[in-house]
């Protein structure tokens, strides 16, 4: 009996451990692997559409979402009815995967995925309680380093107490070691818009 | 991003990194204030709100402040902007319980200006004895390819013979009521019926709040329509729609 509900749990676990979307471009080879067995999957079942999702709408029982990067940008259209599985994952802003059918002229979604991302080796999770902790001890006394990775705009309207803004684009651009602390052995706490 | 970002910094040899991979969605949830940036109330689109004292406030506010003492704080209800969307910017004693109080009524966007106006000032900014405005006053700037009500509804009264109006609610919903000559296209028709809809307008897309007007928008321009959305309430019976900005 024990061994059998651990077996489901575990999965499970694992899934919610990474369910993260707003955080999902993680250029990892991890998120890569995971992207290219998403990838053959798709292959094997059928259509796919990968993006964050830009609207959903239950009147007209639609999905749109938001596939490709910059110019290459695109809005697609699904439909979606009471046999769609995981609509709870349809939520504008979120970092979705629609597997769907051609039927007709219409594409109906069989089932919404939320997007996964790895957390890169070498780091560990903080929930909401660990860093408030954190951040009621101030930077100084808490010897840590908190930093928005969310772009500067967002930083700005609205940011977790005693942030730094540092948008993914800067430190990519000009290398960690020029934008964080010199201390390498400081606490780091990195985050960004999360899921929605 | 945010995983980009820590990988990094571990790769730099940093040896203590952590994620808070839930982030400011689940920071906010959790009822904990974020607070807003000096640069954000100096240039923000936002609703400042100081909770001090009058007293405190006319010896020195921060520029375009509402005075609004934390002992009133109900009256901020009435006072802000009908729109959830209007970001609020509290500072001044107490700006915990009335952020609190704030995100109640369902504004979306709400933050705190620590420090108040000790930080201006720190920062290197003037503070304004000017008196306090009497109403609250806010407008939304517009989203790309959003249409102002007043563009909208001068389409839709015919007075802009390049625009056409194209109603994408569904059919049950358009039986009640639409705009005089409007297209009608429900939004999950419209893959299949876009050629009913003018290449060489100006589209002017509605529904009833803005939602699948948005969806409808994104659908045309990439289908290369020249098409705009609206964002506002739209209340429609046999004598046709009223719009109301949100």
């Amino acid at each position: 009996m024990k061994k059998k509900m651990l077996k489901k749990f575990i999965p499970f676990m694992v899934c919610a451990s990474f369910f993260v979307s707003g955080c999902q471009q993680t250029g990892q080879n991890a998120a890569a692997d995971q992207a290219m067995k998403v990838e053959s999957v798709v292959k094997a079942q059928g259509n796919v559409y990968k993006g964050k999702v830009a609207g959903v709408s239950n009147k007209a029982k639609t999905i749109s979402i938001t596939v490709g990067k910059g110019d290459a940008a695109k809005t697609m259209m699904v439909k979606f009815n009471d046999q769609t599985k995981g609509m709870e994952h349809a939520a504008k802003g979120e970092a979705a995967i629609i597997k769907y059918e051609v039927i007709g002229t219409d594409k109906i979604a069989v089932e919404v995925k939320p997007k996964l991302a790895k957390l890169p080796e070498g780091t560990t999770e903080v929930d909401t309680e660990y860093l408030a902790n954190l951040v009621s001890q101030g930077t100084e006394k808490g010897n840590y380093f908190l930093v928005d990775s969310r772009p500067g705009s967002r930083f700005h309207e609205g940011t977790i107490p005693t942030s730094v803004s540092i948008p993914v684009p800067k430190i990519k651009g000009e290398g960690a070691l020029a934008v964080l602390p010199k201390d390498k052995n400081i606490q780091l706490v990195f985050y960004c818009g999360g899921p929605t | 991003m945010s995983p980009e970002s820590a990988g990094l910094a571990v790769k730099a040899g940093y040896t203590n990194v952590k994620v808070y991979l839930k982030g400011v969605p689940a920071w906010k949830k959790s009822g904990r204030n974020v607070v807003a940036s000096t640069k954000h109330v100096k240039d923000g689109n936002i609703v400042l709100v100081d909770l001090r004292p009058t007293s405190e406030y006319k010896q020195g506010h921060i520029p375009r402040a509402y005075s609004v003492p934390l002992e009133d704080m109900e009256d901020l209800e009435d006072d802000l902007p009908a729109s959830m969307a209007a970001p609020v910017v509290l500072y001044g004693t107490g700006d915990d319980k009335a952020y609190k109080f704030v995100k109640k009524l369902g504004y979306k966007t709400t933050s705190i200006y620590q420090g108040g106006v000790d930080a201006w000032v720190a920062s290197g900014n003037q503070l304004s004895t000017d008196a306090a405005p009497e109403e609250i006053t806010w407008k939304r700037i517009l989203g790309k390819g959003e249409v102002t009500v007043a563009a909208f509804n001068k389409v839709a009264d015919g007075e802009a013979p390049g625009g056409v109006i194209l109603d994408v609610r569904t059919k049950d919903e358009a039986a009640e009521g639409m705009f005089d000559n409007a297209i009608h296209v429900p939004l999950d028709e419209l893959q299949a019926k876009m050629n009913e809809i003018p290449k060489d307008k100006e589209v002017m897309i509605h529904c009833s709040t803005g939602a699948r007007a948005e969806m409808a928008y994104k659908e045309l321009k990439a289908a290369g329509f020249n098409a705009y959305y609206l964002v506002a309430d739209v209340e429609c019976d046999e004598d046709g729609c009223e719009t109301a900005e949100e």
